[in-house]
């Protein structure tokens, strides 16, 4: 008897232990700070509240990129701020009350970095038609309102670039991937990888691995797995593997870098912000602006016509884009940029499911 | 709880279990019939990677910090104290390893992974041993309160830093790592050429010479030495009788508060370096959420390991080696598994009927290997969202085998108060 209630602890721990993982995109300290003011500029008169998801502004990555169109915006537009950052495994009612809260101080427009905000937007929003609200990475109909705008991304375009780069570099005719957690968004990223590998290249054969299944969002966040699945991918003949795994991003850095072999960034131009022994191993990056989504709802909000609805950052609207930082696909430049120009006229379209 | 104190003082039978006594040369024969095996699966489903020595050296990788948690577990549950706290222990493992790692070296960081898991455990000691708290309530407690404080340690000291941000360190220099180089390279040799059994022995002893960390040998040493500790000396003799039945021990002069406390704290060091393993050899930087609950596996792999060293260390590599496998290419290894897994339920049914005499088990077992067989041959790739199960899958699997034969210390769980049994 003691023996089975020990294995129904650790089971039930187990399960603790995974719903919080399940929760780790919405991690983050709660912290608040007031930005700055500086004088305002022409325009409308601007409060922003700005709400980040998993490691708030200096995560290097995602939230870091909106922070940067943040404070261009203040620059330009003479715009105030208030920031707050998501906390682990908090409830859905705490995280609308931090949105909220920016209202009550005064906030414009407030902003939800990342999916894990939709369904607060869409609650607070409702209850504040007065205020404008913006969501990063969602389009669902949990955060619809007609005060609100849902600001994503063409990620299967910009992987369609580096997909193309990746067959025209690749010597053994195989490239792999790489995916964090097996959602829509990250298959999204697979299928323009594919899509735009085999346009370069119809023979080459594409090999794809995701670290955890949701609900379970650990593979985001395990640099040993994502080493260990490029390896798999490397040994198994690809030479160059893109990567859409967040965190476990360094561990197929790693591998790329002890098998002698190529890997691509994601999100952010990684030859530039990972770890710099690695940083010669880094073909490229899918680079993701949320930078340009956030200081265009603000200057949109600032002249006035603030935006509504959803707004697809894509390669046209220069939402998504290859890195060339390390020289590496200077060779192949005029192909990509045909590649580009290709997809913004429409003669390519790339697939959002693999 | 209360009905527990009744037991104290009766007299319990247990039968003793039955042990594998194998020579030396006998176990060197086990092994290569495993190859043979391994081999012969190979060749029948085509699935190359099923022995790879780049599979092999993955899983020892995968392992090695399950086994460190799980020989932490040990060492408290030896001594009587459950430890559920053990994920806890890890996480501040991992941030003390990028902390110090940082700043002093990778050594030092290994210095502070014992030393951050050595702290979950003191709070851990102090809660159960001290002041009797309930050891799952702690534990649970503890992996808690430590994924929080690792988060704001992180915040606090990273984000500052160049290369690091609130959710992780900047990078850390690697330890050494060891190869054989002649041996290595021909072993590989061997092995590309995929001779049925030779190549799949070059493979395996290819991954025992090949980038083995130093962190690795330290965790094999100190699987043989917790064995000479526990089970071959009076100290040892001593712990094990503060699990056992603390009333005896405390009754023939044995400080029990004290063993119990020391043992949680040595459980929390080994745990805390399971942590640095993950932080300083397998990535090569901390990061917030990395162990992914790896302090429960090592917990499971120790109660499949039957709370000794042999077995946990067999329970650790096969839940790393399945993990291995469904992280390098997944379905075909896995389906590959599913032939393997047929063929054995189809055995132990036949041999549960012809030499047992159990009728119904027996059936029952051929008839799931049968299914299974079918899953085998009418498709070719098991898919992601169950080949990604494997590892969990194969443990519940084995633990319901091996259930009927596993016994806990005596007094595992049980809060002791000084001078009980008077």
């Amino acid at each position: 008897m003691r023996h089975a209630t020990k294995v129904a602890a650790v089971v039930a721990a187990a399960a603790l232990g995974l719903a919080a993982c399940s929760s780790n995109d919405t991690s983050g300290s709660s912290s608040t700070s007031a930005g700055g003011s500086s004088s305002a500029a022409a325009g409308k008169k601007i409060v922003v509240g700005i709400a980040y998801g998993v490691g708030g502004r200096g995560d290097q990555s995602f939230n870091a990129s909106a922070a940067v169109g943040l404070d261009k915006a203040k620059a330009d537009l003479g715009i105030t701020y208030k920031e707050a950052t998501q906390v682990n495994g908090e409830s859905e009612a705490a995280t609308e009350e931090r949105l909220q809260q920016f209202v009550d101080a005064g906030a414009t427009h407030v902003i939800g970095v990342g999916f894990a905000y939709a369904k607060a937007i869409g609650a607070v929003a409702k209850a504040n038609p007065e205020v404008h609200f913006a969501i990063i990475d969602d389009a669902s109909a949990d955060s619809a309102g007609p005060n609100v705008a849902q600001l994503t991304f063409a990620e299967e375009q910009g992987s369609f670039l580096v997909g193309a780069a990746a067959a025209l570099k690749s010597k053994t005719n195989t490239v792999g991937f790489v995916g964090g957690v097996a959602t829509d968004l990250i298959k999204k990223f697979e299928a323009g990888y594919i899509a735009g590998a085999k346009a370069a290249n119809p023979s080459i054969v594409v090999k794809s691995q995701y670290l955890s299944q949701p609900p379970d969002f650990s593979g985001f966040n395990d640099p040993a797995k994502g080493k260990t699945a490029a390896e798999g991918l490397y040994q198994g003949g690809a030479d160059v593997v893109y990567h859409a795994a967040g965190g476990s991003g360094s561990g197929v850095f790693t591998a790329a870098k002890a098998a002698g072999k190529l890997a691509i960034g994601v999100d952010s131009d990684q030859a530039l912000t990972a770890t710099p022994d690695v940083r010669d191993v880094i073909l490229t990056s899918m680079i993701k602006k949320v930078d340009v989504a956030v200081y265009d709802f603000l200057k949109s909000g600032s002249e006035g016509k603030d935006i509504t609805g959803n707004k697809v950052y894509d390669l046209k609207a220069g939402g998504v884009d290859y890195a060339t930082t390390g020289g590496k696909v200077d060779d192949i430049k005029a192909k990509l940029d045909d590649y580009k120009a290709k997809i913004i006229s429409g003669q390519i379209t790339v697939p959002t499911k693999p | 709880m209360s009905a527990a104190d009744l037991k104290v003082g009766s007299e319990r039978v247990v039968a003793a279990p039955r042990r594998l006594r194998l020579s030396p040369l006998q176990w060197v024969g086990v092994g290569l019939g495993g190859v043979f095996v391994l081999s012969v699966l190979r060749v029948v489903t085509g699935a190359q990677d099923v022995d790879s020595s780049g599979l092999l050296i993955a899983a020892f990788g995968l392992a090695v910090p399950i086994a460190l948690a799980g020989l932490g577990g040990l060492w408290s549950e030896r001594a009587g104290v459950v430890n559920i706290g053990l994920e806890g222990m890890m996480i501040l493992g991992t941030w003390g390893a990028g902390f110090l790692g940082y700043h002093l070296g990778p050594w030092m960081g290994l210095v502070g992974a014992v030393i951050g898991g050595m702290l979950g455990a003191l709070i851990h000691a102090i809660a159960t041993v001290t002041f009797g708290v309930d050891h799952i309530v702690s534990g649970v407690a503890l992996n808690i309160v430590a994924l929080g404080f690792a988060k704001y340690l992180s915040v606090r000291f990273f984000s500052t830093l160049p290369g690091g941000g609130p959710t992780q360190s900047p990078p850390l220099d690697e330890l050494p790592t060891f190869s054989i180089p002649g041996l290595s390279d021909a072993l590989y040799e061997i092995e590309q050429k995929h001779i049925f059994f030779i190549s799949d022995l070059a493979g395996v002893l290819r991954a025992f010479c090949t980038d083995v960390s130093v962190v690795t040998i330290l965790a094999v040493l100190l699987f043989i030495a917790t064995f000479y500790i526990l089970w071959r000396s009076a100290f040892g003799l001593r712990l094990r009788s503060v699990g056992e039945s603390p009333v005896a021990a405390e009754s023939l002069g044995v400080n029990v508060l004290r063993y119990k406390f020391v043992a949680v704290l040595i459980s929390g060091g080994l745990a805390g370096l399971g942590g640095g393993f993950l932080a300083l050899v397998a990535a090569n930087l901390f990061r917030d959420g990395q162990t992914g609950g790896r302090g429960y596996i090592g917990l499971a792999a120790m109660i499949f390991g039957n709370w000794r060293p042999g077995g946990l260390l067999a329970g650790s590599v096969l839940f790393g080696y399945t993990d291995a496998a469904q992280l390098r290419g997944g379905g075909t290894t896995v389906h590959a598994f599913l032939l393997l897994l047929a063929v054995l339920l189809i055995g132990i049914g036949v041999w549960q009927v012809v030499r047992r005499g159990r009728l119904a088990q027996g059936v029952v077992a051929v008839i799931v290997g049968s299914l299974v067989g079918t899953w085998y041959a009418l498709t070719d790739i098991v898919p992601p969202e169950l080949s990604s199960t494997t590892p969990y899958v194969t443990t519940l699997l084995v633990l319901a085998f091996a259930s009927q034969r596993l016994r806990m210390p005596a007094a595992d769980g049980q809060i002791y108060r000084k001078g009980e049994g008077h």
